[in-house]
């Protein structure tokens, strides 16, 4: 007990001497993280979609041959980058870059790269998360739509993408979780998310239990706060469980109507009205049997 | 063979007047030694028939025999392996015909509905319209409103698919079919996927579009329906047109030991 009592107590001083620069730290791990993951949803919807474009066999040869190389090109991408660990890529990226150019392309701040490098890395993951989601919505939904004479864009946009996004919803969440977490790796090349607030600090202090402490929490509220968001997001999505019946209103039928019995529930129906419900399905019931038979 | 079986077979009451001069010219579509291989299984061969402006077409026969690929290959969502389909006599399988275009002049209600999963029961009716006939939303809500109410699922406009009985389903489907003006609709065994209950309030809805004169293509298990709304029935077995011609013809007086058979067993049940 009186461990705890002292590490809270050690906490609350290091937050006081240095809440603002572990509140930085989080302030830029979630820019980054955020920033990162969008663009590589961005990424990975399109690498998704070109993916999954069919070939008809009425197109043109020139039109298959291009679409086959940006494919086999677009999944080099996801094999690279899903294959090698992010801290690599950051490197890579940071000092690959000046060394082939001769230092004519450097990095000015270490924004740029970091966003770069978790954005190609969570595109390399979305493009098959995206692909995964396309192909899991009920081929009949397409069938659906090209029925009415959609083209492939049109089914794409109006049926299957919604379909597919809102599938996919908490594997977006995932994502941004783990990027939370892992873009703690972009110390390599100096960036100063979060955790790297934790490596200075206890330079300074050499205060490693209680800073940690800190970082747990930190970490912890922001993914705690980051999956309630996105449940949230996915229920607005879903929209609302119930509706309303409209009113049926006699001047919006001009052109008549077909006879299917108006839906009432049994129990709102008067015994008078039950009985000939009945009587209506019995004689029904009767008629078919008796075409049937014939 | 089965051609003239089909001239044969056209409906000789309501349109004499016409009947005489009907050639395959006319037909809306005309299905020409249509064949339709799965790898070595063939499951269409030489199928050729013609459906003219009016026609109820039921296709009737065992599962398997091949009806649905036939459907389905009519509206283009399987490829032919061979064999032609003329649209108003041009071959919609030639390089230069716009599919989509076709598909759209020929409306399609399937076995398991396909409604629209992440659209209101209006939005599903709308959207084909906006996107693929380019009508104004105002234009697009009044078609919509309009085949709603002809089959009474103007209350659930703003209900989503999910929240519906299958018959109400099926319902929306048809009139999201309608909606786009077509010239033919193309029916997948529509009742087969309801609850018994069901199936009524869906050939009811079926029956009173055959009576507005629309040209229908029926593949179905529903034989008292074949043989009251139908002006052309087609047997298929195995892959192949055993017998066609007018309700009267092949549910009365079929000529094909195969036929008999196969309605012997339906009509015992």
């Amino acid at each position: 007990m009186e461990q705890f009592v002292k590490l809270g107590s050690d906490m609350a001083s290091l937050w006081s001497k240095y809440g603002g620069t572990y509140m930085g730290g989080i302030w830029r791990t979630l820019i980054l993280a955020s920033v990162g993951t969008a663009i590589g949803c961005l990424i990975g919807f399109l690498c998704g979609i070109v993916q999954t474009i069919p070939v008809s066999r009425n197109d043109s040869v020139v039109k298959k041959v291009i679409l086959k190389i940006v494919q086999v090109i677009l999944r080099i991408y996801v094999e690279v980058f899903r294959g090698t660990p992010m801290i690599l890529q950051a490197v890579f990226i940071f000092y690959g870059l000046p060394y082939f150019t001769n230092n004519s392309i450097q990095f000015e701040g270490k924004w740029l790269v970091s966003i770069l490098v978790v954005s190609i890395n969570t595109g390399a993951y979305m493009t098959e998360s995206m692909r995964g989601g396309i192909i899991s919505v009920d081929p009949g939904q397409t069938e659906g739509a090209m029925a009415i004479g959609m083209t492939h864009f049109q089914t794409m946009t109006s049926v299957v993408l919604p379909q597919a996004i809102r599938n996919i919803m908490p594997q977006i969440g995932n994502n941004f979780i783990i990027n939370v977490k892992d873009t703690s790796v972009m110390f390599i090349i100096g960036f100063t998310d979060f955790f790297a607030v934790h490596k200075s600090v206890v330079g300074a202090t050499f205060t490693y239990f209680p800073s940690a402490a800190i970082e747990m929490i930190g970490y912890l509220t922001m993914t705690l706060l980051a999956s309630w968001l996105l449940r949230f997001l996915e229920k607005r999505m879903d929209g609302k469980s119930d509706y309303e019946l409209v009113a049926v209103d006699q001047l919006t039928l001009p052109a008549g109507v077909y006879h299917v019995n108006a839906k009432k529930s049994e129990k709102d129906m008067n015994p008078d009205e039950r009985a000939a419900l009945q009587k209506d399905a019995q004689s029904r019931i009767e008629d078919r049997s008796g075409k049937e038979a014939r | 063979m089965a051609d003239q079986n089909v001239q044969a077979g056209s409906p000789s009451g309501q349109m004499d007047g016409q009947t005489s001069g009907r050639t395959a010219a006319d037909a809306i579509i005309s299905v020409r030694h249509l064949s339709k291989s799965f790898g070595k299984h063939e499951v269409l061969k030489d199928i050729d028939f013609n459906v003219f402006k009016g026609d109820v077409t039921t296709v009737i026969g065992a599962s398997g025999s091949g009806k649905s690929t036939l459907l389905r290959c009519i509206n283009l969502l399987e490829t032919p392996s061979s064999g032609q389909i003329l649209y108003h006599g041009q071959d919609v399988m030639g390089r230069h015909v716009d599919a989509a275009g076709y598909r759209s002049h020929v409306g399609m209600v399937f076995q398991s509905f396909n409604l629209f999963y992440n659209k209101n029961v209006l939005d599903n009716c709308m959207v084909g319209q906006i996107r693929v006939l380019k009508r104004s939303k105002q234009q697009a809500y009044e078609e919509a409103i309009k085949y709603l109410g002809k089959v009474g699922m103007l209350p659930y406009v703003k209900a989503k698919p999910r929240q519906l009985s299958g018959g109400q389903k099926q319902r929306v489907a048809i009139a999201r079919a309608l909606a786009m003006n077509p010239e033919v609709l193309l029916f997948d065994e529509p009742t087969s996927a309801l609850d018994p209950e069901m199936v009524g309030e869906v050939l009811d809805v079926m029956s009173a579009l055959a009576k507005e004169g629309m040209t229908m293509i029926v593949v179905t298990h529903e034989m008292a329906f074949a043989r009251q709304v139908s002006t052309q029935v087609v047997y298929m077995n195995d892959g192949v047109i055993c017998e066609s011609g007018t309700p009267d013809q092949i549910f009365g007086n079929p000529q094909s030991e195969k036929t008999k058979d196969f309605l012997a067993r339906f009509l015992k049940r």
